[in-house]
């Protein structure tokens, strides 16, 4: 079901600002609101807008957004996920930037955003089991899932591979390797 | 500084990263190195704002516009963060025509399986940071848990965590 610009531009307001950690984080509550639980993308759909903002120059979430809301609800939906996004967290930048000083000083708000990073460790987390549990199905899915997930993680965190060539690699045999669905 | 060069200036960085603090070495040639309009310690407190706050850390490019040309500078700053990721529309377009093939489905939930590699693999260094005790890894496993298994809304749990973490500073 496709919302209207006023829901879809309240989401990315409402994740974009509410979640501390950089774009990952963000992309992972995002997949979860739009793919799991308002199901306005399909998880091909997310993949798709996933890959592309990868390759594309500039910070990688925003382009997501971009790429994520156009197929929802076209070039409006994208302007306005990038704006609702990406707006209010930049004033916020300024004006931490201004305060910065006296606020990273203060242990009691130090407490609070080490709460919200751990919290955020555990939504990555949820994410990438949302992500690969519908692909579970079978020996030969289970099978896929450990070699591309597990050769993706390893060589992205063991051997610093950048994610274009792995996702290009991950496309690449994905295309060959057809899946049983 | 005028905002126009600002922008021009920044936009060079981001259109040239692939990430968000991919434009930082740019940056730091154009501004601190060659026209000597922002100090390393100003760029510096711009990048941890960046990264302190919510939402992408590219934003931190919008500090950078304000440190060097006010609120102008802002809003070029804020143009230059925004603009490229407009370039992904006719990508999308243009890939979406030919997702219909099983072949190209295939390839693309296999690339959902690598993502969600990549995903754990960007989670590595933040549950490093994160997990610094025991109650940080009760922490961090409640969150996996109750975001994995109910419909609870993220934010909440964000939320949550953070009046946790407050809790447990201010009785500890």
């Amino acid at each position: 079901m496709r919302p209207t610009l006023g829901p879809l531009t309240w989401l990315y307001f409402r994740v974009g600002n509410t979640t501390f950690g950089g774009g990952d984080p963000t992309m992972a509550a995002l997949q979860r609101e739009l793919v799991e639980q308002k199901r306005w993308l399909t998880r091909e759909d997310f993949a798709l807008a996933y890959s592309l903002a990868r390759i594309t120059p500039g910070t990688n979430i925003i382009a997501f957004c971009a790429a994520s809301a156009v197929r929802i609800l076209g070039v409006w939906g994208a302007i306005a996920a990038v704006l609702a996004e990406t707006a209010p967290s930049a004033v916020l930048a300024v004006l931490l930037t201004l305060g910065f000083e006296s606020w990273a000083k203060n242990p009691v708000m130090m407490a609070a955003i080490a709460g919200t990073v751990a919290a955020v460790t555990g939504m990555m987390w949820a994410s990438v089991w949302l992500l690969v549990r519908p692909y579970l199905s079978d020996a030969q899915s289970l099978l896929r899932v450990v070699l591309l997930g597990g050769g993706a993680f390893l060589a992205a965190w063991k051997f610093g591979v950048t994610p274009v060539p792995v996702i290009a690699i991950a496309a690449a045999i994905g295309f060959f390797w057809r899946d049983s669905e | 500084m005028s905002p126009v060069v600002v922008y021009l200036l920044l936009l060079k960085a981001t259109l040239t990263s692939f990430s968000g603090l991919g434009s930082l070495a740019l940056i730091h040639t154009d501004f601190v190195e060659q026209r000597h309009v922002l100090t390393d310690h100003q760029l510096n407190t711009a990048v941890v704002a960046g990264r302190t706050g919510p939402g992408p850390n590219g934003v931190y490019v919008v500090s950078v516009g304000y440190l060097v040309a006010g609120v102008p500078g802002a809003i070029a700053g804020f143009a230059a963060v925004v603009t490229p990721a407009f370039l992904v529309l006719p990508l999308m377009y243009w890939a979406g025509k030919r997702a219909d093939s099983p072949r190209v489905k295939s390839a693309i939930r296999a690339v959902v399986i690598a993502s969600a590699g990549l995903l754990l693999s960007v989670s590595m260094p933040l549950a490093r940071d994160a997990i610094t005790g025991t109650f940080a890894l009760v922490l961090v496993l409640a969150s996996a848990l109750v975001l994995a298994f109910t419909k609870t809304d993220s934010a909440w749990v964000m939320l949550g965590a953070a009046l946790i973490g407050l809790a447990a500073k201010l009785f500890s």
